[in-house]
């Protein structure tokens, strides 16, 4: 009986994540004879790393246990099938992971002891604004889109950061809306009143135009889909709603008659067998890869991920569905929904609006980003290059990705009121 | 060699990856069934129990602590007022008497028994103070008396 109860502790799970990273890397040291010592040396990093960083949390009580193990364990999928694709884009990854966890812990901590987030609406507005004309001023072009930004020999994706800083200009809003003041328009004597809302939804247009000026256009739409829920949420105006869904058709609709590029997504969507070896090239790959894995997938190192294009990037769910199965992919989509209802249930018990709605942003913001991939790679909804948050490949998708979770961590403590008061 | 290690192992990760989101769902409900009786808790003006076993490592639904603010019987169906699937408990275990503000304690009959600070009671009411440490099934209580 005791053993019994020893084996459904509260450790278990974190237990079963090392043993996952103990295989995976004894795998992949044996994968292709390369008995490589710092594979195993990576191993034992990714390994000590998650297990300190759970103790951690959990002793100090920082709030949501939860968080973190779901999320190590998509970290530690994606660091095995990055590893499993290329040693050195590995070694680069668990860097970045590291990186991110550091980064988590100061989020959580740094969101902890500020206390005005948010009245700093202005600044929000401003910060972003100066990141999307830094990017278009000095970006490069990979892959299609211009958000990449050299900065002293790193590069960057700013886009990735305006995602978070988006979220809390919008929480901020909501929470001051009241207090808001704009001046009104004089035009030929008559005064006309701007409504807040008016100017957010200009705002949050802006930014959207942004993206799609840098051909983000899988960042355009995670933006609207963002900001469009949390209207939804916060905005009791049903004309509001009304006329933001209106001018998303539209201008969809436009996008897919005028705009070129669209055009090709959209038409390798509908059929990607027309020109297989030209403009349907990635979408067949992808679904190429996802077949021959079966229920079962070929095994780690058995399959041939490496026809997939992009497959540690926007493709990797794809490399995951052939070397793992339908199985693996589908546990997946299944971590990705319990870490989006742990996040719901976190912004539940939060009272403050401001705080309330971070949470969801960021929840509403993991979820959406999942779905706009995978949706895309197995052919449900026409393909937009985007990360899988925590499992692809990249240093600004990881790094963004751990300091959104580390707020949402800082929410999940909950002890906003008591401090206050205090003071 | 590689092809047969890899081929075991695949399977062995599919197991590992949902047997972790089990106990993850596993520790999420657990934890649901405590926050949503947050609510009537402790209100301080009646006795409660506490229960002082940790409550992960049991595997049935069980809450941080009940009020005693009436008459309860404990047992393990669903017609005592608390009842808990402990699979050590009787039908009917034990039940709660008050009169005149005095809590008593008496066992309607178990199998295995219950306990007050180690000692068995018998079907006869005993008398519960503050502190007293409750023991039936797999379960141990603390009873905490009112604050006022």
């Amino acid at each position: 009986m005791r053993a019994m109860d020893s084996i459904f502790s509260n450790y278990r799970p974190v237990r079963m994540i090392l043993l996952f990273n103990l295989l995976a890397f004894t795998l992949l040291f044996l994968f292709e004879e390369r008995y490589d010592q710092k594979i195993l040396l990576s191993g034992l990093i990714v390994m000590a790393l998650i297990y300190l960083s759970f103790t951690i949390i959990k002793w100090r009580t920082w709030g949501d246990e939860y968080l973190f193990l779901i999320v190590s364990m998509l970290a530690s999928i994606g660091i095995m099938m990055i590893f499993r694709l290329e040693v050195q884009l590995g070694i680069k990854q668990i860097q970045w992971f590291m990186g991110g966890i550091v980064l988590f812990f100061i989020s959580y901590i740094v969101y902890q002891k500020i206390r005005f987030w948010d009245r700093l609406t202005i600044f929000y507005l401003i910060l972003s604004l100066t990141l999307f004309i830094i990017t278009l001023a000095f970006g490069k072009k990979i892959s299609g889109a211009t958000n990449w930004v050299n900065i002293g020999g790193i590069t960057l994706q700013p886009s990735e950061m305006i995602k978070v800083i988006f979220i809390f200009f919008i929480a901020s809003f909501f929470k001051n809306r009241g207090s808001i003041k704009i001046p009104n328009l004089q035009i030929k004597g008559k005064k006309i009143k701007i409504k807040d809302t008016t100017v957010m939804t200009l705002i949050a247009y802006t930014h959207m135009g942004f993206l799609v000026i840098q051909r983000e256009w899988g960042g355009a739409l995670l933006f609207f889909l963002v900001y469009f829920t949390l209207l939804y949420i916060f905005e009791s105006d049903l004309r509001l709603l009304l006329i933001n869904a209106g001018i998303a058709i539209v201008g969809g609709l436009l996008g897919a008659k005028y705009v070129y590029h669209i055009q090709v997504r959209i038409s390798t969507w509908l059929d990607p067998w027309r020109d297989i070896s030209g403009k349907g090239y990635q979408i067949t790959q992808s679904l190429f890869a996802i077949g021959s894995g079966g229920f079962f997938g070929t095994g780690i190192g058995l399959g041939s991920p490496q026809y997939i294009p992009e497959a540690q990037t926007d493709f990797i769910f794809s490399a995951i569905c052939e070397e793992l199965g339908i199985f693996g992919g589908a546990a997946v989509v299944l971590l990705y929904f319990i870490l989006v209802y742990r996040g719901m249930k976190i912004a539940m018990k939060v009272d403050d609006t401001f705080h309330k709605a971070v949470a969801l942003g960021i929840t509403i913001m993991f979820g959406f980003q999942t779905f706009i991939i995978i949706g895309g790679v197995i052919k449900l909804i026409p393909l937009t290059g985007i990360t899988l948050p925590f499992i692809s490949y990249g240093g600004s998708s990881l790094t963004t990705s751990f300091v959104a979770l580390g707020i949402l961590q800082a929410i999940s403590k909950n002890n906003f009121e008591e401090e206050e008061g205090e003071i | 060699m590689f092809e047969l290690i890899s081929t075991i192992l695949k399977y062995i990760f599919i197991v590992i990856i949902y047997y972790f989101i089990y106990g993850i769902i596993r520790l999420i409900y657990l934890d649901i069934s405590t926050t949503s009786y947050t609510g009537k808790k402790i209100s301080g003006k009646y006795p409660y129990l506490k229960l002082i076993n940790q409550r992960e490592k049991l595997k049935f639904k069980v809450d941080e602590s009940y009020v005693l603010d009436g008459d309860k019987t404990i047992g393990r169906t669903p017609k005592n007022e608390i009842f808990i699937q402990d699979p050590f408990l009787s039908g009917e275990h034990a039940g709660i008497a008050i009169d005149h503000g005095i809590c008593y304690i008496f066992d309607m009959g178990s199998k295995n028994g219950t306990f007050v600070n180690d000692e068995k009671i018998s079907k006869k009411r005993h008398e519960l103070t503050n502190g007293d440490a409750i023991h039936l099934g797999q379960l141990n209580f603390l009873y905490v008396e009112s604050m006022e």
